[in-house]
């Protein structure tokens, strides 16, 4: 496969899976709300969205506040800046990112918005000290990428959505046990409702994490197109496998963003099952997509001279 | 029956539309493409004179390749259309590559802060183009296999659409400027 089919056939995807998280919440609408008071409903869900939009405004400052990143100009980091207004000149951005910087030894790095002109990459400075020119335009066009085909627009979405979906579950789970809806209580089907609820909610996580998975492809897919170096992002990549340090102040509800998955491997479930709950793919994986797409090996000897711990 | 032929037709012109809306989109990405190499162009361009005066200061005698430089910048600022521009680059690329080996001859120049500064501003100018270039040449690939394909080079006769040129820049421009490690 190319990088340009990659790229259709992940669009698609991306757009099923969305259509299916706004299909589950119609689900479950349905199947409750023959026992739910219409006006409770009404409050919910006057409740949720408005609650959406707040979060859709301010994801991206609550992101930066929760990371810990912090705004810088060029001349902080001259290197750094270069790196971004290259790969962002190379996507055909109409402005150059934000840049922010997170003060955090561990390599990680990741971009925020809900559009192009209202973004921003962020770097740790442990990646500045890892990676070299290189590896560094990588990683940042990595970034860029998720800006350019509107990642950050979908994920920052596709959060406010699970946040959505979880707050619904949550409050119809109340009403379904305490009461409240008129035909409450002694009703069977409310049971079902409950199942329901709760089944789905673990669901709509998975089909978010799906996505976000599929997303790394794409930008790693697009980052190499972006530097027409494939081989440089496979590079940054095997230096993020190579260190094992893991950034602090990251919750589940922002580790979809990172360039590396943020969290401890080996923390809650693992193996197949535990993979459906990945926000992203294998380093290894996503090295060997590289390889094949752009038809080289990676030399990882150059590991050797790069201090990861 | 009726219904069934206003649909049929309504349903074709939305189809042409959003094909003909899919060749402006595209015909907008190479002309954001074309402004994008152009504001780098003119950085590079506006980058030259300081540069030439600053190895003037060290090396007065070699002025065959002040003048070769100077004038290779003039043609590529008067350069029209795409292909030109491209050409005159190439030169210009070659000229500063001259004086990039005029300057290695001058152990003082090479340790001067401003050659220095000027130095890594004009290898980001390049690294810029290099860029901005890659995203232009995928954009006109892009627009002109979009008019090939059938039925879109029937209806891209209805607007002013026509196949963009390649900006070909020789890597001689490239590679004149000095590769600039940001390694500590």
């Amino acid at each position: 496969m190319t990088l340009q089919q990659q790229i259709r056939s992940n669009r698609w995807r991306t757009l099923l899976l969305l259509l299916l998280f706004v299909v589950l919440i119609a689900v479950i609408l349905l199947v409750v709300y023959p026992f739910v008071d219409l006006g409770v409903l009404s409050v919910v869900g006057i409740a949720l969205i408005a609650y959406g939009l707040f979060m859709w405004f301010a994801a991206a400052k609550v992101v930066a506040s929760l990371a810990g990143a912090h705004p810088i100009t060029r001349d902080q980091h001259p290197e750094l800046w270069q790196a971004v207004e290259a790969t962002a000149v190379g996507a055909g951005l109409p402005v150059t990112p934000a840049v922010y910087i997170i003060e955090d030894p561990a390599p990680n790095a990741f971009a925020a918005g809900r559009d192009p002109k209202h973004a921003y990459v962020a770097a740790t400075t442990g990646l500045l000290d890892l990676m070299g020119p290189r590896e560094l335009r990588a990683v940042m066009a990595h970034e860029i990428a998720h800006v350019r085909n509107r990642d950050i627009r979908l994920m920052a979405l596709a959060s406010v959505l699970a946040g959505m979906l979880l707050i619904l579950s949550d409050i119809l789970l109340r009403v379904f046990i305490f009461g409240g809806g008129r035909n409450s209580g002694n009703n069977p089907f409310a049971l079902i409702g409950v199942i329901v609820a709760l089944i789905l909610a673990p669901i709509g996580a998975a089909i978010q994490m799906a996505l976000s998975r599929r997303r790394e492809y794409l930008a790693d897919a697009t980052a190499a197109e972006i530097t027409g170096d494939p081989e440089g992002m496979a590079r940054a990549l095997a230096v993020l496998e190579a260190d094992t340090r893991q950034v602090s102040h990251v919750g589940r509800a922002t580790a979809h963003l990172y360039i590396e998955s943020p969290l401890v491997k080996g923390r809650g479930l693992t193996g197949s099952l535990g993979g459906l709950f990945q926000t992203h793919p294998p380093l290894e994986d996503r090295i060997r997509v590289l390889e094949e797409a752009g038809g080289f090996t990676l030399d990882r000897s150059f590991l050797a001279t790069v201090p990861v711990q | 029956m009726i219904l069934i032929i206003v649909v049929v037709v309504i349903l074709l012109i939305v189809w042409i539309i959003s094909i003909y809306n899919r060749l402006v989109r595209l015909r907008v990405e190479v002309q954001q493409g074309w402004a994008n190499i152009d504001v780098q162009l003119r950085r590079r361009y506006d980058l030259i004179p300081n540069l030439v005066e600053t190895v003037k200061g060290y090396a007065e005698h070699e002025r065959g390749v002040f003048q070769r430089v100077t004038e290779a910048r003039t043609q590529a600022i008067d350069a029209k259309g795409v292909a030109e521009t491209g050409a005159a680059n190439t030169l210009l690329g070659q000229a500063l590559g001259g004086l990039f080996a005029v300057a290695e001859n001058y152990p003082d120049l090479k340790a001067s802060t401003n050659f220095l500064q000027l130095q890594t501003e004009l290898a980001n100018v390049e690294e810029m183009l290099a860029a901005a270039r890659r995203y232009y040449n995928s954009a006109v690939a892009n627009y002109n296999a979009t008019q090939n394909t059938v039925p879109t080079n029937i209806i891209k006769n209805v607007g002013d659409f026509s196949e963009a040129e390649f900006f070909e820049e020789e890597d001689e421009a490239v590679r004149a400027a000095p590769q600039v490690s940001f390694q500590q």
